[in-house]
C-alpha cells in the first residue's frame, strides 16, 4: 500500500507544479517555454506549454489523479490475494508523467522517446494479470501496434528533420508551410502513426483486445486520456502545417466517418462490457476526428466560422469523452469487482444491489449518447452545427461529403442509444439472470471519484458557455490563424445559447412534472408481477437478453458482421443438454488483418530451414555475409 | 407585445389539446370508413383524464427508471416543442440548431422509454423496445438529411427555413416541398406507430411495437406516455404544415389547423385501407423514407450549386 500512496503523492506534486504556471496562460499567444540541454545528439530541447498543451495537460492530470484514486478500491482484492502492486503503480505514474512530456515536448527526437516511454509503461499496465495467457497475448498485440505507430511517426519526423536540419517543431513549421506536396506526405504518415494510437479505423484492432485485458482504472486512463495523445499529435501537426490541403481535409473527414460508423456498429454487437466500451471509444474518436475534419475544411475554404465551430466541437468532445468514458470504465470495474464477469448476458438486475453504480452508469450512458442535459450533447451539437454551416461553402462535392458525414453522425447517435440502452438494461435492469449477481455496492473510495466525474458531466452540460470560454476557446484559436481572432463574439455563441436554453427548459419542465407526479402518486400504488400475457410462472432466464435486443438491427446489417455460432440443440423427448453461443468477429480483423498475418507467417516459414542448429552452417552464413560485405564495399 | 402574447397562448393551446384532437380525428375517420358512428373526437382527452385519476399498478421488478421514464418523455417532448413552429407559425425559440435539439430531445425520450420498457424484465416489452430502437436508427438519418438539405438551401439554420421553400424557390421549391412533406408524413406514421408500421389497435403482444413497450404502465404514467407520443406526432405534423403553408400569411393558424386535420384524416384513411406490413418487411417501408430523403438531398444540392433554385 505504501507504493500506492507514494504514487498519489508524486501525481499531486506534479499537478501542483504544472498547474501553477499554466494558470498564467490566458490568451492564445502566451506560451511558456523551457529549454533544456541534453547530450549533443538532441541539440536543444524545448518543452513548451501553449494553449493546446494546456488543454491536454488539464485532461491528463485530472483524469490521471481520479483514476489513481479509483485504483485503490479496484486493486484491493488483488492486494488481499497477496499480489504486489508497487510496480503497477510505478508504471501508472510513469504513464501519466510521460503523457505530460509528450504533450509539452517540442523536439522530435525527445518526443519519440517520451512516446515510447508512454507506450511501454501502458504495456506493463495492460499485462497486470500476466498469469493469464489471453491477457499476455492482448498486451503483446498492443505493443506491436504501438511500435507500428511509432514507425510511421518516426518516418514523418525523419523526413521533416532532414528537410529542416533540426529536430525542433518550430523549424518543421517553416519547412511545411508553402509546400503542399511535402505536407501531404508528412501529414499522411503522421496521421497513420497517431491514428493507430487514437484508434482510427482501420488501425483500431488493438483497442478491443487491450481494453478488456487491462484493469479498469488502466483502461479508463488509456481510453479516456492516452488515446487522446493521438488526437494531440494530429492537432500539433495541424498547427505546424497551418493551412491544410484539400486531400488532408477530406481524408480526415472520411476516415473519421468510417471510424465512428464502424466503432458503433461493433459496439452494438458486443456482449463483453469492456469490449463494447472499447468500440465505443473508437466511435468517439471518429466523432472527434469529424470535428477536426470540419475545422480543417473551414480552414481550407477560409471560412472562419466553420473552422472555429468544427475545431471547438472536436476539442470539446475530446474533453467530454475522457470524462464519460472514464466514468463508464469505472462502472465496468465496479461490476467486475463484485461479480467477476464482464459478460453482460450473465448479469441482470444489478440496479437493486448496486444502485449508485447503476445511476452513475446511466449518467455516463446518456452523456455518451449525446443526450441533453449532459456534456456529450454540447460537443455533438457543435459538430453538427459546424457541418450544417459547412454545407453551403465550397462545391457540390463538399455538400455531398458533409451530408454523408452529417447523416452518418445522426445514424451513430441513434445506434449509440441502441447500444447503451442494451448495455444498461441487460446489466442493471430486469431480474438477475444467474446466481453470480452482486449483493452489495462498491466501497466509497470507488464511488466518490465516479461521482466527481458525473458532476463534471453535468456542469459542462448545463453551463457550456463558461466552460467553453475558459477551456476550449484558446486551443481552438491557436489552431486557427491569429489574424482572424475574434475577441468578443465567437461563432459558437448562438449554438451554446441554444444548448443552455434547451437544457434549462428541460430541467424546469422535469421539475414541474416531477412535482406533479409526486402529487398524483399520493394515491395507492399496487405492486404486482410483471405482466406475462397470462403466463403466471415466468423465470428470470426468459427475459430479453442483450443479443436478442439488438438482433433485429444486426440482421438488418448482416453483411457487416462475421458471426460465429456455436449451437447444440436439445434433442430427444427429455432434452437435458443444449447450449448456444454467438461470437461476433471484427470483419477488418477477419478479412484483412488475419490474411496478411497468415501470409506473413507462411512467407517467413520459408526461411525456417536457415536455423538448423548446426554450428558449421552458421559459420558458413558468416563467411557468405563477409564475402558480400567485402565485394559490396569494393564495388561501391 | 399583444401579438406575441396571443401567439404564446395559442401555442400552449395547441400543445395541450391538439394532440388529443388529432388522435380523436384519426379514430373518427376510422369509424367512418368502417361504417360506425364512433366515439366523439374528444374521447382521447376523456381517456386521458380518466387515466390520470386511476391509481398505479407497478411491477415488482422495476426500479426508479420505470417511474422516471414517463416524466422524462413528457418533459422531453415539451422542450422539443419549444423549437418547433406550432400553430402561431413561428417557434417559441427560433434558435440555430433547432433541428438537432429537436432530434436529440426525441432521442432522450426514446432512450428513457426504451430502458423504461426493459426495466420490467418482460420479454414482450424487450421485443417492442428492440424493434422501436431498430426502426429509429433508420428514420433519424433520413430526417436529418431532409431538414439539413432544406436548411442549407435557404441559408437559415432554424426550422424557419422550411417555410422559405415554396415561395422563395418557385416551382423547383414546390417539388422539394412535396418530397419533403411526403417523407415527413411517413415519419409521422413510423414514429407515431401507426399502420402500416405498427397497429395501435392490435391485441396480440407479439406483433406490437409501441403498445407492447407500455404494457406494464398504468394510471398517470400511461396517461403521460400516450400524451407524449401524440405530441410527438403533432410536432412532426407541424413541420409538414410549416413546409406546405406559404410564408407570411396572417391566416397561418387557420391553415395550420386545416393541415393537421387533413393529416389526421389521411392517417385514419391509411389505417382503414391498409393492413400492417409483415414485421420483417417494415425495414423496406422505412427505407422509402430514406430514398425520399435522398431525392430531397439531391434536389437541394443541385438547386444550390447549379443555380436552379432561382
Amino acid at each position: 500500500m505504501t507504493g500506492y500512496f507514494i504514487g498519489i503523492i508524486i501525481l499531486l506534486i506534479s499537478a501542483v507544479l504544472v498547474f501553477l504556471p499554466i494558470l498564467g496562460i490566458t490568451t492564445a499567444d502566451a506560451n511558456i517555454v523551457k529549454t533544456l540541454e541534453f547530450s549533443p545528439a538532441f541539440g536543444q530541447v524545448n518543452f513548451a506549454i501553449d494553449p493546446l498543451s494546456k488543454f491536454f495537460i488539464l485532461i491528463i492530470l485530472i483524469m490521471g489523479i481520479i483514476s489513481i484514486i479509483y485504483a485503490k478500491g479496484y486493486l484491493k482484492p488483488y492486494i488481499d490475494k497477496g499480489k504486489g502492486i508497487n510496480s503497477h503503480i510505478l508504471f501508472f505514474v510513469t504513464l501519466v508523467l510521460s503523457m505530460l512530456a509528450v504533450v509539452t515536448c517540442q523536439n522530435a527526437f525527445m518526443f519519440l522517446i517520451c512516446w515510447e516511454i508512454m507506450s511501454l509503461s501502458s504495456f506493463f499496465l495492460v499485462i497486470f494479470e500476466n498469469e493469464n495467457k489471453e491477457i499476455l497475448k492482448a498486451g503483446i498485440q498492443y505493443l506491436v501496434f504501438m511500435h507500428i505507430s511509432m514507425l510511421f511517426i518516426m518516418a514523418a519526423f525523419i523526413i521533416l528533420s532532414i528537410k529542416s536540419g533540426s529536430y525542433d517543431f518550430q523549424s518543421f513549421a517553416a519547412v511545411l508551410q508553402n509546400n503542399p506536396e511535402l505536407s501531404n506526405i508528412v501529414f499522411l504518415l503522421a496521421f497513420i502513426g497517431f491514428g493507430i494510437k487514437a484508434g482510427f479505423v482501420p488501425f483500431h484492432n488493438w483497442l478491443p483486445s487491450a481494453h478488456p485485458a487491462a484493469p479498469s482504472h488502466v483502461s479508463a486512463l488509456m481510453s479516456g486520456v492516452m488515446i487522446k495523445t493521438g488526437i494531440y499529435g494530429i492537432l500539433r501537426m495541424l498547427t505546424l502545417i497551418q493551412t491544410p490541403t484539400k486531400l488532408m481535409c477530406y481524408m480526415v473527414l472520411i476516415i473519421s466517418a468510417i471510424t465512428f460508423l464502424y466503432g458503433i456498429l461493433y459496439a452494438v454487437s458486443q456482449n463483453d462490457i469492456k469490449k463494447m466500451l472499447a468500440y465505443s471509444s473508437i466511435e468517439n474518436i471518429g466523432i472527434i476526428g469529424a470535428g477536426i475534419g470540419i475545422g480543417m475544411i473551414g480552414l481550407y475554404y477560409n471560412n472562419f466560422a466553420v473552422a472555429f465551430i468544427g475545431f471547438a466541437g472536436g476539442i470539446l468532445h475530446t474533453l467530454n469523452h475522457s470524462i464519460f468514458k472514464e466514468l463508464l470504465f469505472f462502472t465496468a470495474g465496479n461490476i467486475y469487482t463484485k461479480t467477476h464477469t464482464r459478460k453482460m448476458e450473465l448479469l441482470g438486475g444489478l440496479a437493486k444491489s448496486m444502485p449508485k453504480s447503476a445511476g452513475l452508469f446511466l449518467i455516463g450512458a446518456a452523456a455518451i449518447c449525446g443526450l441533453p442535459p449532459f456534456n456529450g450533447f454540447v460537443s455533438e451539437i457543435l459538430i453538427y452545427y459546424g457541418m450544417l454551416k459547412g454545407l453551403a461553402i465550397g462545391n457540390f462535392f463538399n455538400f455531398i461529403i458533409l451530408m454523408f458525414v452529417f447523416s452518418g453522425l445522426a445514424f451513430v447517435g441513434t445506434m449509440a442509444i441502441l447500444c447503451f440502452t442494451k448495455a444498461y438494461s441487460t446489466i442493471f435492469l430486469g431480474a438477475s439472470r444467474n446466481e453470480i449477481s452482486a449483493r452489495e455496492e462498491c466501497s466509497p473510495s470507488m464511488i466518490v471519484p465516479m461521482t466527481v466525474l458525473s458532476v463534471f458531466i453535468l456542469i459542462i452540460g448545463i453551463f457550456p458557455e463558461s466552460i467553453f470560454k475558459n477551456i476550449i476557446m484558446q486551443p481552438v484559436l491557436s489552431l486557427i490563424d491569429i489574424e482572424h481572432h475574434i475577441k468578443v463574439f465567437h461563432p459558437a455563441e448562438p449554438v451554446l445559447m441554444t444548448v443552455s436554453v434547451c437544457t434549462t427548459a428541460l430541467l424546469v419542465l422535469l421539475l414541474i412534472f416531477l412535482l406533479l407526479k409526486s402529487k398524483l402518486a399520493k394515491g395507492k400504488i399496487t405492486l404486482q408481477n410483471t405482466w406475462g400475457c397470462g403466463y403466471n410462472r415466468p423465470n428470470n432466464r426468459m427475459q430479453y437478453t442483450g443479443s436478442s435486443y439488438v438482433s433485429p438491427f444486426l440482421s438488418m446489417l448482416k453483411p457487416l458482421f462475421k458471426k460465429i455460432f456455436d449451437i447444440k440443440k436439445p434433442k430427444n423427448l427429455f432434452p437435458n443438454e443444449g447450449h448456444f453461443s454467438l461470437k461476433i468477429e471484427d470483419i477488418e480483423e477477419a478479412y484483412i488483418l488475419h490474411p496478411v498475418l497468415k501470409f506473413d507467417e507462411w512467407f517467413l516459414s520459408k526461411f525456417e530451414k536457415l536455423q538448423n542448429g548446426n554450428l558449421q552452417t552458421y559459420i558458413k552464413y558468416g563467411l557468405i555475409f563477409l564475402a558480400f560485405a567485402i565485394i559490396g564495399s569494393v564495388l561501391l | 407585445m399583444m401579438r406575441l402574447l396571443f401567439n404564446i397562448l395559442i401555442d400552449i393551446f395547441a400543445i395541450l389539446f391538439l394532440p388529443f384532437l388529432m388522435a380523436g380525428i384519426i379514430k373518427k375517420t376510422k369509424s367512418f370508413w368502417s361504417g360506425r358512428k364512433g366515439a366523439s373526437i374528444f374521447q382521447p382527452l376523456y381517456d386521458f383524464i380518466k387515466l390520470i385519476k386511476k391509481h398505479l399498478v407497478i411491477s415488482k421488478t422495476t426500479t426508479a427508471v420505470f417511474s422516471l421514464a414517463p416524466i422524462i418523455s413528457i418533459a422531453g417532448v415539451f422542450t422539443a416543442s419549444l423549437f418547433v413552429p406550432l400553430i402561431s407559425g413561428s417557434a417559441f425559440w427560433n434558435l440555430p440548431g433547432g433541428l438537432i435539439v429537436f432530434a436529440y430531445m426525441l432521442g432522450l425520450v426514446k432512450f428513457f422509454s426504451l430502458i423504461g420498457a426493459m426495466d420490467t424484465g418482460s420479454s414482450f416489452e424487450g421485443m417492442g423496445a428492440s424493434r422501436e430502437a431498430c426502426f429509429t436508427t433508420i428514420v433519424e438519418p433520413a430526417f436529418f438529411i431532409i431538414i439539413a438539405s432544406i436548411m442549407a438551401l435557404s441559408g437559415i439554420y432554424s426550422f424557419e427555413s422550411l417555410s422559405k421553400l415554396v415561395l422563395a424557390s418557385g416551382s423547383y421549391g414546390i417539388l422539394i416541398a412535396i418530397f419533403a412533406a411526403l417523407a415527413l408524413f411517413l415519419m409521422v406514421l413510423i414514429e407515431g406507430c401507426r399502420v402500416p408500421v405498427d397497429d395501435p389497435a392490435t391485441h396480440l403482444e407479439l406483433t406490437m411495437i409501441h403498445e407492447v413497450m407500455i404494457l406494464d404502465n398504468s394510471g398517470h404514467d400511461l396517461a403521460l406516455i400516450t400524451w407524449a407520443s401524440s405530441i410527438k406526432m403533432l410536432l412532426i405534423s407541424s413541420l409538414i404544415a410549416k413546409i406546405i403553408i406559404p410564408d407570411g400569411t396572417i391566416l397561418y393558424p387557420l391553415y395550420y389547423l386545416i393541415t393537421i386535420f387533413i393529416i389526421s384524416m389521411i392517417i385514419g384513411t391509411v389505417e382503414s385501407s391498409m393492413a400492417r406490413i409483415r414485421m420483417s418487411r417494415i425495414f423496406e417501408f422505412i427505407f422509402i423514407m430514406s430514398s425520399l430523403a435522398l431525392i430531397v438531398l439531391s434536389l437541394c444540392g443541385v438547386g444550390m450549386f447549379e443555380g436552379l433554385g432561382g
